[in-house]
C-alpha cells in the first residue's frame, strides 16, 4: 500500500490530500522566510537529526526527525520536535499531518544539521512524496563548516564523533538516537557561533554562505 | 476542489499533532537532561519526575573560555547554573573576604550560586568560564519550584546555605582570634592597658589632701604631674612608711618631699612586655604612661599586668564560690565577661557560649544569695529563687537584667504573710547586691522583691492557672516571661511542681496556645519586599534593626508554644525546638537550619554586643545591616526567612488568620 500511494503522489501537490493538510500547506507555502540578516543571538535555529531505516535517500525509509532549536545562545527544551512516523500510524493522511507540523514548526528559517545530502535528501523526498513539496531550505552543514571554522581541532570532514571527541563532549556509548544526535548537534553549534561570530561572520545569511562555500570548496579540491 | 476542503475541525487536529510532536521532543530532551543529572548529586537521589521538570525547564548554553558567566553586576540572578563540562572560577567581587575561598573552581555536576538564586539578589561571587563550558541554566522559578517540591533538592540547598552559616561562623571566630590576641598578648600597646586618665596632683599638693584622695578612691598610688600634666614623681603606699612615718615628714608638708622623683615613665605604643621588663629591672610596681607630648595619660600595675594571663574558667568559679563579699564578685562578674570574650575567639559556638555565660552568671548568683543567706535564715522552710526570662532560658548575652521571683511553702504553724515579709526583705537585699556585681534591676520590677513576684506554691499554679484560663494580652506577655522559669537556689523540687501544672494546664487549653500563637505572630522578621531588610520599624532608631525583638524572640516566642503543646520541660530555646520537633517528628535537617539561622541572630547578637559595646554601658541588640560585609548580610537574610519559615509553621498549626 505504501509503495502505490508513493507512486500516486510523485510529482505536484497529491490531489487527494484531505481539505485541512491542504489548506495548511497551501498557507505554510505562501508565508514569507524569516530574514536572515539578523544577528545570532536573534535568529531561530533549528537542529535537525533523522532516524532512517538505512543510510541510501533515495531508497531507505524516513522513520523520525529529530528537531532542536537554537535561539538567544540557548538550547531552549519548550521548542524541540520529535516525529515518529511510525508510531503514528499511515491512518487519515497521519503521515502527511506530521511531515507538515514538521514543516510549520521549522517555518522556513535556517536549519543546521550534519551532513545535508543524507539528512536533507530524506527530507526533500519525504516532502516531495507525501506533500507535493520541494523541500530547499537554507542549510547549514556542520559536516562542511566545522573544519573550515575549526581548523585546530580537524581540518577535514570527518565522522561527527570524532569532532565531538575533538570538543570534549560526552560521546556516550552505544547507539545514540536522532534527538539525542541532535542535542549533540545543537551544543557544536552553539561553540561554533562563538566562533563565527569571532570571525565577522555575525548573521545567518553570512553563516549559510560560509556553510555552502565551505562544501564547495572542499569538493573541488 | 474537493468535498475534503472542510476545515474546521481538521485544523484542530493538525495543531493538536503539532502539541503532540512538541511534547514528544520535549520529553526526550527533557530525557536526554536526565541521563547526565542521574550521574550527579543531589540529582542521582531525586525523584524521576522532578528530574524530568528539571529537564523540560532547563535551558543549555555555551560559555566560551574566559567569558563571564553571571556577576554582581548582572543584577537579579535569574537562572540556577549546572555545569555539565568544563571549568568555572568563582571569584569574589570587590577587596573584601566574604567567604573562606578567594578562588574557586567549579566542575562538571556543581552548580552556582545558589545563595543568590535561593535569595532572589545579585550574584556576590563572579563566576567566569575558565575552560569551553555548557550549563544546564534552570529558570529562578522553576529552581524554586524544584526546591518547594524535591525534599532532596531542598535538602541540597539548604545543607549549602548552612555551610555558609557555618564559613560566616569561622569567620567570626577569627575576627574575634584577632581581637582577642591584641588584648592578651604581650604585645598589645600599653594605651589599652590599665588605669586611664588616672588621678594625678600637683607636686605642691599637701600630704594630707594626697592621702585622703587616695583612701577615698581607693587607690595604692599617686602620681604627681607639673602643670602641663608631666609626670614629675610617683607617691605609693611603700613612700607612706618609708617618707613619712619613718622619716617624720608633718601631713602639711607638700607631696614633693615623699615621692620617689623621676618616675618611669613608657609612652603609649610601647607595649605591655617593655612594662614588665621595666619593672623588673627597676624594681618597680607602676609604670607610669605619657602620650607623645610626654603629658600623663595612665597607670600601669604590676598586677594590670598579671590579668592579661589568660582568665581559666576553674579559677572563675573558684573565686566566685570563695567570694567573701559582693566586692569581690564584681571584679569575678567582670572576669566572666572577658572569659566569655575569651571563649567566642576560641570558636564556641552561641548555644554553648549562651549557656556558657549563663552557668557562670549563675554561680554569681548563687554566691550573692549565700552571702545574703548569712543575715537571712529560712532553715526549716522549703523555698527556691526562680529565674525567668532569658536567665531562665539560659539564653543570656553579655548584657542581661534581673528577672527572678521566690516561690516558697509555709511550714504549719507559720504565718504565710510574716513569712513572705522575710522573705521580701532578703529579696531586696540580694536584688540590690546583684545589681552591685552587674546584674541591672529589672525596668518592668520582675524580682522576687516585688510582692507580686514572692509567692508560695500554691500562689504560683493560681496565677499560671489564671493566665492560661484568660489569655488577655497582659496574661501573654507575663507568659513569655514566666512560663520561662528555672529553679537557680534552694529546693529544686518546687520548681519541677509548677513545671507539671503548667504543663497540663496548658497543653489542655488550645485556647490559650493559639492565643499564645497569635501574641507570637504579631511580629515578623524584617524581611523587605524589594530591600533586603526592613530598617525602619524602630522610629527612634532609624537604618538599624533590633535583632531581639524582630529575630530571636521570633524563634523563643515559637519554641515556648510547641514546648507548652508538646510537654517539653526544657526552657532553653534549642533544646525546646529540638526536642519538640522529635514529638511533632519534623525532619532533622529542617530544624537545623531553623537551629542555625537562630545561633547566627544571636551569635550576630553576642559580637555587637562585645566588639561595640563600650566597658561598663549595657550593650543593645540594634545592629545595622549596611555594616554587615556581604556574607553575614546574606546569611541574616537567611536566617530571618528561617524564623519566618517557623512562623508560617505556627499559623498553620494553630489556624492564626
Amino acid at each position: 500500500m505504501f509503495g502505490i500511494k508513493k507512486f500516486l503522489f510523485k510529482g505536484g501537490t497529491p490531489e487527494n490530500l484531505p481539505g485541512d493538510v491542504r489548506s495548511a500547506l497551501e498557507a505554510w507555502r505562501e508565508s514569507a522566510a524569516p530574514a536572515l540578516d539578523g544577528l545570532h543571538f536573534h535568529t531561530r535555529y533549528r537542529v535537525i537529526d533523522v532516524a532512517t531505516t538505512g543510510t541510501d535517500p533515495e531508497n531507505d525509509q524516513l522513520q523520525g526527525i529529530a528537531t532542536s532549536s537554537v535561539f538567544q545562545a540557548s538550547i531552549v527544551p519548550g521548542d524541540t520536535l520529535y516525529v515518529d512516523f511510525p508510531a503514528g500510524g499511515e491512518e487519515g493522511g497521519a503521515i502527511e499531518r506530521r511531515l507538515l507540523a514538521f514543516l510549520q514548526l521549522v517555518d522556513k528559517g535556517p536549519l543546521v544539521t550534519y551532513h545535508v545530502p543524507y539528512v536533507g535528501g530524506f527530507l526533500q523526498r519525504a516532502c516531495k512524496e507525501r506533500l507535493g513539496v520541494d523541500f530547499q531550505p537554507s542549510w547549514i552543514d556542520l559536516a562542511w563548516l566545522l573544519p573550515s571554522m575549526f581548523p585546530d581541532k580537524g581540518n577535514k570532514v570527518m565522522p561527527l564523533d570524532h569532532w565531538l571527541e575533538a570538543f570534549g563532549l560526552d560521546v556516550g556509548s552505544g547507539r545514540r538516537n536522532a534527538m539525542e544526535n541532535s542535542l549533540l548537534l545543537a551544543r557544536l553549534f552553539q561553540m561554533l557561533l562563538v566562533r563565527a561570530n569571532g570571525k565577522g561572520i555575525d548573521t545567518a545569511a553570512k553563516l549559510i554562505g560560509e556553510s555552502r562555500a565551505s562544501s564547495f570548496l572542499r569538493r573541488i579540491h | 476542489m474537493s468535498e475534503n476542503m472542510s476545515g474546521g475541525p481538521g485544523d484542530e487536529s493538525l495543531a493538536a499533532i503539532g502539541a503532540e510532536l512538541r511534547d514528544d521532543g520535549r520529553r526526550r530532551m527533557a530525557g536526554n537532561t536526565q541521563a547526565f543529572l542521574k550521574k550527579h548529586a543531589p540529582f542521582n537521589k531525586m525523584s524521576a519526575a522532578a528530574l524530568q521538570t528539571f529537564g523540560e525547564k532547563a535551558q543549555i548554553v555555551f560559555y566560551p573560555a574566559g567569558s563571564e558567566i553571571i556577576g554582581p553586576d548582572a543584577g537579579i540572578v535569574r537562572f540556577f547554573y549546572l555545569i555539565e563540562s568544563g571549568k568555572v572560577q568563582a571569584r569574589q567581587a570587590g577587596e573584601v573576604t566574604v567567604t573562606e575561598y578567594s578562588i574557586l573552581s567549579l566542575g562538571a555536576g556543581e552548580s552556582f550560586p545558589i545563595g543568590a538564586v535561593t535569595a532572589g539578589r545579585p550574584s556576590t561571587n563572579i563566576y567566569t568560564a575558565v575552560e569551553d563550558t555548557f550549563c544546564y541554566q534552570l529558570p529562578a522559578e522553576d529552581y524554586l519550584a524544584l526546591m518547594a517540591s524535591s525534599p532532596e533538592f531542598n535538602l541540597f540547598c539548604t545543607q549549602y546555605i548552612a555551610s555558609l552559616l557555618d564559613q560566616s561562623r569561622r569567620q567570626l571566630q577569627q575576627q574575634f582570634a584577632q581581637k582577642a590576641s591584641e588584648q592578651q598578648t604581650l604585645n598589645s600597646p600599653l594605651e589599652g592597658i590599665g588605669a586611664r586618665n588616672p588621678l594625678s596632683v600637683t607636686p605642691d599638693t599637701p600630704l594630707r589632701e594626697a592621702l585622703e584622695t587616695m583612701s577615698r578612691v581607693g587607690i595604692g598610688s599617686m602620681v604627681v604631674t607639673d602643670t602641663e600634666k608631666k609626670p614629675v614623681g610617683i607617691f605609693t603606699r611603700s613612700d607612706l612608711l618609708d617618707r613619712v612615718v619613718l622619716a617624720d615628714l608633718p601631713l602639711s608638708a607638700p607631696i614633693s618631699q615623699a615621692m620617689s622623683a623621676t618616675p618611669l615613665t613608657l609612652e603609649e605604643h610601647a607595649t605591655a612586655y617593655d612594662a614588665m621588663l621595666a619593672m623588673a629591672t627597676h624594681g618597680i610596681r607602676h609604670v607610669l604612661v605619657t602620650n607623645h607630648a610626654g603629658a600623663l595619660t595612665g597607670v600601669v600595675s604590676e598586677r594590670d599586668l598579671f590579668a592579661l594571663q589568660r582568665i581559666g574558667l576553674r579559677q572563675i568559679r573558684q573565686t566566685i564560690e570563695s567570694a567573701p563579699n559582693v566586692e569581690a564578685l564584681k571584679q569575678s562578674a567582670a572576669d566572666v565577661r572577658q572569659l566569655s570574650f575569651n571563649m567566642l575567639a576560641q570558636g564556641i559556638g552561641s548555644e554553648q557560649l549562651t549557656q556558657f555565660i549563663s552557668a557562670l552568671n549563675d554561680a554569681l548568683t548563687r554566691r550573692v544569695i549565700q552571702l545574703n543567706l548569712e543575715r537571712h535564715s529560712f532553715e526549716g522552710i522549703d523555698w527556691a529563687w526562680l529565674a525567668f526570662g532569658s536567665e531562665g532560658r539560659d539564653e543570656q548575652t553579655f548584657s542581661t537584667d534581673q528577672d527572678n521571683g521566690i516561690v516558697f511553702t509555709v511550714p504549719e504553724g507559720m504565718e504565710k504573710d510574716a513569712l513572705k515579709q522575710r522573705f521580701l526583705a532578703f529579696a531586696l537585699d540580694t536584688n540590690k547586691d546583684l545589681d552591685a556585681v552587674g546584674f541591672p534591676l529589672c525596668k518592668g520590677n520582675i524580682m522576687a522583691s516585688n510582692p507580686q513576684w514572692c509567692m508560695t506554691l500554691e500562689e504560683w499554679k493560681g496565677q499560671f492557672s489564671k493566665w492560661i484560663r484568660t489569655p488577655e494580652p497582659k496574661a501573654l506577655l507575663n507568659a513569655t516571661i514566666f512560663f520561662d522559669f528555672r529553679p537557680l537556689f534552694g529546693k529544686s523540687e518546687l520548681a519541677d511542681s509548677m513545671r507539671r501544672h503548667l504543663l497540663s494546664q496548658a497543653s489542655a487549653t488550645p485556647v490559650f496556645l493559639q492565643a499564645m500563637a497569635r501574641n507570637a505572630l504579631e511580629v515578623g522578621p524584617p524581611l523587605g519586599k524589594i530591600r533586603d531588610f526592613v530598617t525602619d520599624l524602630e522610629p527612634e532608631h532609624p537604618g538599624k534593626i533590633d535583632l531581639k525583638k524582630y529575630g530571636s524572640r521570633i524563634f523563643v516566642d515559637v519554641a515556648r508554644i510547641y514546648a507548652l503543646a508538646t510537654g517539653v520541660h526544657n526552657t532553653n530555646s534549642i533544646q525546646r525546638l529540638r526536642l519538640a520537633s522529635q514529638r511533632l517528628s519534623t525532619k532533622p535537617e529542617e530544624i537545623n537550619a531553623v537551629l542555625d539561622g537562630l545561633n547566627f541572630i544571636q551569635l550576630l547578637r553576642l559580637q555587637h554586643q562585645y566588639l561595640e559595646g563600650e566597658p561598663g554601658r549595657q550593650g543593645d541588640n540594634l545592629i545595622d545591616p549596611e555594616k554587615l560585609n556581604e556574607l553575614d548580610r546574606r546569611i541574616l537574610k537567611e536566617s530571618f526567612r528561617q524564623a519566618r519559615k517557623i512562623q508560617s509553621r505556627l499559623k498553620l498549626d494553630y489556624q492564626v488568620q
